[in-house]
Protein backbone atom coordinates (compact mmCIF):
# COMPACT_ATOMS: atom_id res chain seq x y z
CA UNK A 1 0.00 0.00 0.00
CA UNK A 2 1.22 3.57 -1.06
CA UNK A 3 1.54 5.98 1.70
CA UNK A 4 -0.04 9.48 1.60
CA UNK A 5 2.87 11.09 1.00
CA UNK A 6 3.37 9.17 -1.89
CA UNK A 7 0.34 9.17 -3.68
CA UNK A 8 0.19 13.37 -3.01
CA UNK A 9 4.04 13.54 -4.55
CA UNK A 10 2.76 11.22 -7.50
CA UNK A 11 -0.04 12.97 -8.48
CA UNK A 12 1.33 16.69 -7.92
CA UNK A 13 4.40 15.34 -10.14
CA UNK A 14 1.54 14.37 -12.79
CA UNK A 15 -0.45 16.77 -12.79
CA UNK A 16 1.41 20.02 -12.34
CA UNK A 17 3.25 20.68 -15.46
CA UNK A 18 0.11 20.12 -17.54
CA UNK A 19 -1.46 22.90 -15.52
CA UNK A 20 0.96 25.25 -15.45
CA UNK A 21 0.73 25.45 -19.18
CA UNK A 22 -2.97 24.87 -19.30
CA UNK A 23 -2.99 27.30 -16.58
CA UNK A 24 -1.12 30.04 -17.87
CA UNK A 25 -2.41 30.13 -21.28
CA UNK A 26 -6.18 30.59 -20.10
CA UNK A 27 -5.04 33.37 -17.93
CA UNK A 28 -3.80 34.57 -20.63
CA UNK A 29 -6.35 34.23 -23.32
CA UNK A 30 -8.88 35.54 -20.79
CA UNK A 31 -7.19 38.56 -20.28
CA UNK A 32 -6.96 39.52 -23.30
CA UNK A 33 -9.92 40.73 -25.36
CA UNK A 34 -9.52 39.31 -28.43
CA UNK A 35 -7.82 36.13 -26.71
CA UNK A 36 -11.15 34.84 -26.14
CA UNK A 37 -11.91 32.58 -28.89
CA UNK A 38 -8.86 31.10 -28.61
CA UNK A 39 -10.49 29.58 -24.99
CA UNK A 40 -12.41 26.96 -27.12
CA UNK A 41 -9.36 26.02 -28.86
CA UNK A 42 -7.78 25.56 -25.33
CA UNK A 43 -10.31 23.49 -23.97
CA UNK A 44 -10.44 21.44 -27.00
CA UNK A 45 -6.86 20.75 -26.63
CA UNK A 46 -7.33 19.38 -22.71
CA UNK A 47 -10.06 17.21 -23.91
CA UNK A 48 -8.05 15.88 -26.67
CA UNK A 49 -5.47 15.66 -24.31
CA UNK A 50 -7.41 13.85 -21.72
CA UNK A 51 -8.66 10.97 -24.22
CA UNK A 52 -4.77 10.95 -25.50
CA UNK A 53 -3.90 10.04 -21.64
CA UNK A 54 -6.67 7.43 -21.40
CA UNK A 55 -5.46 5.98 -24.67
CA UNK A 56 -1.47 5.82 -23.70
CA UNK A 57 -2.23 5.20 -20.14
CA UNK A 58 -4.20 2.48 -20.66
CA UNK A 59 -2.30 1.14 -23.29
CA UNK A 60 1.15 0.97 -22.09
CA UNK A 61 1.41 -3.01 -22.03
CA UNK A 62 0.31 -2.83 -25.52
CA UNK A 63 2.53 0.07 -26.09
CA UNK A 64 5.37 -2.15 -24.58
CA UNK A 65 5.04 -5.13 -26.66
CA UNK A 66 4.57 -3.63 -30.23
CA UNK A 67 7.16 -0.43 -30.14
CA UNK A 68 10.90 -1.60 -29.45
CA UNK A 69 12.62 0.36 -26.61
CA UNK A 70 14.35 2.32 -29.50
CA UNK A 71 10.51 3.32 -30.67
CA UNK A 72 9.27 4.20 -27.46
CA UNK A 73 12.29 6.32 -26.87
CA UNK A 74 11.51 8.53 -30.15
CA UNK A 75 8.16 8.42 -29.46
CA UNK A 76 8.19 10.09 -26.15
CA UNK A 77 11.75 12.43 -27.31
CA UNK A 78 9.40 13.42 -30.43
CA UNK A 79 6.40 14.66 -27.69
CA UNK A 80 9.00 16.18 -25.46
CA UNK A 81 10.98 17.98 -28.46
CA UNK A 82 7.53 19.59 -30.36
CA UNK A 83 6.06 20.43 -26.59
CA UNK A 84 9.29 22.75 -26.21
CA UNK A 85 9.26 23.94 -29.74
CA UNK A 86 5.32 24.97 -29.15
CA UNK A 87 5.96 26.29 -25.32
CA UNK A 88 8.31 28.75 -27.25
CA UNK A 89 6.76 29.87 -29.91
CA UNK A 90 3.90 30.48 -27.57
CA UNK A 91 5.93 32.58 -25.53
CA UNK A 92 6.85 34.90 -28.40
CA UNK A 93 3.51 34.61 -29.72
CA UNK A 94 2.42 36.16 -26.32
CA UNK A 95 5.23 38.19 -26.02
CA UNK A 96 4.37 39.86 -29.40
CA UNK A 97 0.83 39.84 -29.35
CA UNK A 98 0.83 42.16 -26.18
CA UNK A 99 3.47 44.31 -27.99
CA UNK A 100 0.85 44.51 -30.58
CA UNK A 101 -2.06 45.08 -28.39
CA UNK A 102 -0.01 48.44 -26.87
CA UNK A 103 0.46 49.60 -30.38
CA UNK A 104 -2.92 48.95 -31.67
CA UNK A 105 -4.08 51.23 -29.26
CA UNK A 106 -1.84 53.99 -30.01
CA UNK A 107 -2.12 53.24 -33.81
CA UNK A 108 -5.60 51.92 -34.34
CA UNK A 109 -4.35 49.19 -36.77
CA UNK A 110 -6.89 46.94 -38.12
CA UNK A 111 -7.39 43.87 -36.39
CA UNK A 112 -7.61 41.11 -38.90
CA UNK A 113 -3.74 41.83 -39.15
CA UNK A 114 -3.47 39.87 -36.35
CA UNK A 115 -1.87 36.38 -36.33
CA UNK A 116 -3.55 33.96 -34.44
CA UNK A 117 -1.69 30.93 -33.36
CA UNK A 118 -5.28 28.85 -31.86
CA UNK A 119 -3.36 25.20 -33.25
CA UNK A 120 -0.79 26.11 -31.27
CA UNK A 121 -2.55 26.64 -28.24
CA UNK A 122 -4.65 23.79 -28.96
CA UNK A 123 -1.69 21.57 -29.64
CA UNK A 124 0.21 22.17 -26.67
CA UNK A 125 -2.64 21.77 -24.10
CA UNK A 126 -3.34 18.29 -25.31
CA UNK A 127 0.54 17.32 -25.88
CA UNK A 128 1.00 18.25 -22.27
CA UNK A 129 -2.14 16.71 -21.14
CA UNK A 130 -1.33 13.21 -23.06
CA UNK A 131 2.42 13.25 -21.99
CA UNK A 132 1.49 13.73 -18.06
CA UNK A 133 -1.94 12.46 -17.88
CA UNK A 134 -0.65 9.14 -19.38
CA UNK A 135 1.51 8.41 -16.11
CA UNK A 136 -1.27 9.59 -14.02
CA UNK A 137 -3.83 7.20 -15.80
CA UNK A 138 -1.73 4.02 -15.37
CA UNK A 139 -0.72 5.08 -11.57
CA UNK A 140 -4.28 5.60 -11.06
CA UNK A 141 -5.78 2.27 -12.78
CA UNK A 142 -3.21 0.11 -10.95
CA UNK A 143 -4.53 1.28 -8.07
CA UNK A 144 -7.85 0.18 -9.27
CA UNK A 145 -7.02 -2.92 -10.66
CA UNK A 146 -5.30 -4.27 -7.13
CA UNK A 147 -7.30 -6.36 -4.72
CA UNK A 148 -9.74 -4.07 -3.93
CA UNK A 149 -10.57 -2.76 -7.10
CA UNK A 150 -12.75 0.52 -7.13
CA UNK A 151 -13.16 -0.08 -3.54
CA UNK A 152 -9.41 0.43 -2.49
CA UNK A 153 -9.37 3.57 -0.79
CA UNK A 154 -6.07 4.51 -2.48
CA UNK A 155 -7.69 5.15 -5.56
CA UNK A 156 -10.00 7.78 -4.30
CA UNK A 157 -7.46 9.24 -2.81
CA UNK A 158 -5.42 9.64 -5.67
CA UNK A 159 -8.12 10.46 -7.62
CA UNK A 160 -9.03 12.96 -5.33
CA UNK A 161 -6.06 14.46 -4.69
CA UNK A 162 -4.61 14.61 -8.12
CA UNK A 163 -8.31 16.80 -9.25
CA UNK A 164 -7.64 18.48 -6.17
CA UNK A 165 -4.21 19.19 -6.96
CA UNK A 166 -4.97 20.10 -10.78
CA UNK A 167 -7.96 22.46 -9.89
CA UNK A 168 -5.35 23.86 -7.12
CA UNK A 169 -2.60 25.13 -9.45
CA UNK A 170 -5.00 26.11 -12.26
CA UNK A 171 -7.01 28.25 -9.61
CA UNK A 172 -4.21 30.00 -8.12
CA UNK A 173 -3.03 30.83 -11.51
CA UNK A 174 -6.09 32.76 -12.58
CA UNK A 175 -6.15 34.06 -8.84
CA UNK A 176 -2.37 35.14 -9.60
CA UNK A 177 -3.46 36.62 -13.12
CA UNK A 178 -5.74 38.87 -11.07
CA UNK A 179 -4.00 39.95 -7.59
CA UNK A 180 -0.23 40.57 -9.16
CA UNK A 181 0.16 43.23 -11.41
CA UNK A 182 -0.43 41.58 -14.88
CA UNK A 183 2.96 42.87 -16.04
CA UNK A 184 4.57 40.91 -13.62
CA UNK A 185 2.46 37.85 -13.53
CA UNK A 186 3.50 37.76 -17.43
CA UNK A 187 6.82 37.99 -17.14
CA UNK A 188 7.12 35.48 -14.32
CA UNK A 189 4.83 32.54 -15.89
CA UNK A 190 6.89 33.48 -18.82
CA UNK A 191 10.01 32.40 -17.29
CA UNK A 192 8.29 29.27 -16.00
CA UNK A 193 6.95 28.52 -18.99
CA UNK A 194 10.83 29.22 -20.64
CA UNK A 195 12.69 26.69 -17.98
CA UNK A 196 10.15 24.47 -18.78
CA UNK A 197 10.71 24.69 -22.56
CA UNK A 198 14.04 24.22 -21.56
CA UNK A 199 13.42 21.01 -18.87
CA UNK A 200 11.87 19.03 -22.12
CA UNK A 201 14.17 19.70 -24.82
CA UNK A 202 17.06 18.90 -22.25
CA UNK A 203 14.61 15.62 -21.77
CA UNK A 204 14.26 14.48 -25.40
CA UNK A 205 18.12 15.46 -26.25
CA UNK A 206 18.54 12.70 -23.47
CA UNK A 207 16.81 10.23 -24.44
CA UNK A 208 18.14 10.46 -28.20
CA UNK A 209 21.44 10.23 -27.04
CA UNK A 210 20.16 7.35 -24.90
CA UNK A 211 19.38 5.56 -28.13
CA UNK A 212 22.78 6.66 -29.47
CA UNK A 213 20.44 8.90 -32.01
CA UNK A 214 22.56 12.26 -30.91
CA UNK A 215 26.47 11.59 -29.45
CA UNK A 216 26.90 12.28 -25.39
CA UNK A 217 30.30 13.88 -26.65
CA UNK A 218 31.49 14.02 -23.05
CA UNK A 219 29.48 11.95 -21.07
CA UNK A 220 30.35 13.78 -17.70
CA UNK A 221 31.61 17.40 -17.91
CA UNK A 222 30.91 17.79 -13.84
CA UNK A 223 29.35 16.31 -11.17
CA UNK A 224 27.81 18.86 -9.35
CA UNK A 225 25.51 16.24 -7.09
CA UNK A 226 27.44 17.38 -4.03
CA UNK A 227 25.51 20.67 -4.65
CA UNK A 228 22.13 19.51 -5.87
CA UNK A 229 21.52 15.65 -6.74
CA UNK A 230 19.13 15.53 -9.49
CA UNK A 231 18.41 11.92 -8.06
CA UNK A 232 16.86 13.07 -4.27
CA UNK A 233 13.05 14.15 -4.89
CA UNK A 234 13.91 17.91 -4.02
CA UNK A 235 16.52 17.16 -6.91
CA UNK A 236 14.66 15.44 -9.60
CA UNK A 237 11.95 18.17 -9.04
CA UNK A 238 14.42 20.72 -9.88
CA UNK A 239 15.50 18.72 -12.40
CA UNK A 240 12.05 18.28 -14.57
CA UNK A 241 10.99 21.81 -14.38
CA UNK A 242 14.68 23.56 -15.42
CA UNK A 243 16.44 21.33 -17.25
CA UNK A 244 19.13 20.87 -14.60
CA UNK A 245 21.11 17.78 -14.57
CA UNK A 246 24.27 17.13 -11.76
CA UNK A 247 25.98 15.11 -14.31
CA UNK A 248 25.77 17.13 -17.63
CA UNK A 249 26.91 15.69 -21.08
CA UNK A 250 28.88 18.04 -23.46
CA UNK A 251 25.77 17.84 -25.70
CA UNK A 252 23.30 18.60 -22.64
CA UNK A 253 25.43 21.43 -21.54
CA UNK A 254 25.72 22.55 -25.78
CA UNK A 255 21.74 22.20 -26.08
CA UNK A 256 21.38 24.09 -22.75
CA UNK A 257 23.69 27.48 -24.40
CA UNK A 258 21.73 26.82 -27.30
CA UNK A 259 18.31 26.94 -26.29
CA UNK A 260 19.14 30.35 -23.84
CA UNK A 261 21.48 31.72 -26.65
CA UNK A 262 18.59 31.15 -29.27
CA UNK A 263 15.88 33.17 -26.61
CA UNK A 264 17.71 35.63 -26.24
CA UNK A 265 18.64 36.17 -29.52
CA UNK A 266 14.93 35.74 -30.53
CA UNK A 267 14.09 38.41 -28.01
CA UNK A 268 16.73 40.94 -29.11
CA UNK A 269 14.17 42.70 -31.75
CA UNK A 270 11.15 42.53 -30.02
CA UNK A 271 13.22 45.00 -27.65
CA UNK A 272 14.07 47.09 -30.27
CA UNK A 273 10.48 46.79 -31.38
CA UNK A 274 8.89 47.92 -27.59
CA UNK A 275 11.53 50.97 -28.04
CA UNK A 276 9.88 51.87 -30.91
CA UNK B 1 4.46 9.04 -57.02
CA UNK B 2 6.26 11.67 -55.23
CA UNK B 3 3.47 10.32 -52.74
CA UNK B 4 4.27 6.72 -52.79
CA UNK B 5 8.12 7.72 -52.24
CA UNK B 6 6.63 9.40 -49.35
CA UNK B 7 4.57 6.74 -48.24
CA UNK B 8 7.37 4.07 -48.64
CA UNK B 9 9.78 6.47 -46.56
CA UNK B 10 7.28 6.72 -43.57
CA UNK B 11 6.64 2.72 -43.67
CA UNK B 12 10.12 2.80 -43.37
CA UNK B 13 10.67 5.45 -40.92
CA UNK B 14 7.89 3.02 -38.92
CA UNK B 15 9.22 -0.52 -39.28
CA UNK B 16 12.95 0.76 -37.93
CA UNK B 17 12.75 0.63 -34.07
CA UNK B 18 10.72 -2.93 -34.88
CA UNK B 19 13.78 -4.19 -36.57
CA UNK B 20 15.39 -2.47 -33.33
CA UNK B 21 13.73 -4.97 -31.25
CA UNK B 22 14.83 -7.90 -33.20
CA UNK B 23 18.39 -6.97 -33.14
CA UNK B 24 18.77 -6.08 -29.09
CA UNK B 25 17.24 -10.07 -28.99
CA UNK B 26 20.65 -11.58 -28.31
CA UNK B 27 21.86 -9.08 -26.04
CA UNK B 28 23.93 -9.24 -22.75
CA UNK B 29 20.74 -9.19 -20.68
CA UNK B 30 20.14 -8.69 -16.39
CA UNK B 31 16.75 -8.96 -15.13
CA UNK B 32 15.63 -6.70 -12.77
CA UNK B 33 12.24 -7.37 -10.41
CA UNK B 34 10.54 -4.26 -9.36
CA UNK B 35 7.83 -5.21 -6.19
CA UNK B 36 5.93 -2.16 -5.24
CA UNK B 37 8.95 -0.40 -4.97
CA UNK B 38 11.78 -2.87 -3.81
CA UNK B 39 13.93 -3.65 -6.68
CA UNK B 40 15.57 -7.16 -6.84
CA UNK B 41 18.36 -7.06 -6.70
CA UNK B 42 19.21 -3.80 -5.87
CA UNK B 43 22.62 -3.26 -7.16
CA UNK B 44 23.11 -4.59 -10.79
CA UNK B 45 27.26 -5.41 -11.65
CA UNK B 46 27.41 -4.52 -15.41
CA UNK B 47 30.46 -5.05 -17.66
CA UNK B 48 31.95 -1.82 -18.45
CA UNK B 49 32.41 -0.87 -22.08
CA UNK B 50 29.48 -3.08 -23.29
CA UNK B 51 26.16 -2.81 -24.30
CA UNK B 52 23.71 -4.33 -22.39
CA UNK B 53 19.91 -4.84 -21.53
CA UNK B 54 17.97 -4.92 -18.54
CA UNK B 55 14.33 -6.70 -18.43
CA UNK B 56 12.14 -5.37 -15.86
CA UNK B 57 9.18 -7.33 -14.22
CA UNK B 58 6.76 -5.91 -12.29
CA UNK B 59 6.38 -8.53 -9.90
CA UNK B 60 4.45 -6.47 -7.48
CA UNK B 61 0.26 -5.23 -7.17
CA UNK B 62 1.24 -1.58 -8.10
CA UNK B 63 2.04 0.09 -11.48
CA UNK B 64 6.02 1.02 -11.41
CA UNK B 65 7.90 3.64 -13.13
CA UNK B 66 11.44 2.53 -13.42
CA UNK B 67 13.53 5.51 -13.84
CA UNK B 68 17.68 6.84 -14.59
CA UNK B 69 18.55 10.36 -14.93
CA UNK B 70 21.83 9.15 -15.27
CA UNK B 71 21.00 6.23 -17.72
CA UNK B 72 18.48 8.77 -19.47
CA UNK B 73 15.45 6.03 -19.45
CA UNK B 74 12.39 5.87 -18.09
CA UNK B 75 9.54 2.95 -18.18
CA UNK B 76 6.28 2.82 -16.57
CA UNK B 77 5.14 -0.86 -16.27
CA UNK B 78 1.72 -2.18 -15.15
CA UNK B 79 1.45 -4.82 -12.29
CA UNK B 80 2.53 -8.38 -14.22
CA UNK B 81 3.83 -5.80 -17.04
CA UNK B 82 7.14 -6.55 -18.15
CA UNK B 83 9.63 -4.87 -20.65
CA UNK B 84 12.95 -3.98 -21.41
CA UNK B 85 15.69 -0.92 -21.84
CA UNK B 86 18.52 -1.05 -23.84
CA UNK B 87 21.85 0.91 -22.41
CA UNK B 88 24.28 1.71 -24.49
CA UNK B 89 28.07 1.13 -23.15
CA UNK B 90 28.72 2.66 -20.27
CA UNK B 91 32.12 4.09 -18.17
CA UNK B 92 33.38 2.01 -14.67
CA UNK B 93 30.97 3.44 -11.95
CA UNK B 94 27.62 3.85 -10.15
CA UNK B 95 24.40 4.58 -11.62
CA UNK B 96 21.09 5.38 -10.26
CA UNK B 97 17.93 4.29 -10.87
CA UNK B 98 14.55 4.65 -8.55
CA UNK B 99 10.87 3.80 -8.79
CA UNK B 100 9.60 7.10 -9.76
CA UNK B 101 5.82 5.41 -8.15
CA UNK B 102 7.62 4.49 -5.07
CA UNK B 103 10.23 7.11 -4.47
CA UNK B 104 10.88 6.77 -0.73
CA UNK B 105 11.67 2.73 -0.99
CA UNK B 106 12.62 1.69 -4.40
CA UNK B 107 15.95 2.75 -4.94
CA UNK B 108 19.01 0.61 -6.38
CA UNK B 109 22.05 1.42 -8.36
CA UNK B 110 23.97 -0.58 -11.74
CA UNK B 111 27.68 -0.95 -10.85
CA UNK B 112 29.71 -0.81 -13.85
CA UNK B 113 33.25 -2.46 -13.63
Amino acid sequence: MQNFSQILFVMWRETVEAMLVVGILHAWLSHNPDGKPGLKYLWLGVITGLGGAFLLGLGIDALNSVLSDEGQEYFQAALMLVAAGLIVQMVFWMRSHGQRLKRDLEQSLDHSTRQQNWWGVFSLAAIAITREGSEAVLFLSSLATGSNGFGSSSFWLALGLGVALAWGTFYLLQLGGKLISWRAFFKGTEIMLLLLGCALLINGVERLIGIQTLPALLSQVWDSSALLDDGTIFGGVVSSFTGYRARPSLMVLLVFCAYWGGVQWISRPARKQAAL
Amino acid sequence: MHKRLALAALACLLMAPLTGALAAQDLLTFRLECNNGVFKPQKLQVPAGKKFKIEIFNTGTEAIEFESLQLRKEKALNPGGHSFVVIFPLDAGEYKFFDDFHIQTGQGSIIAK
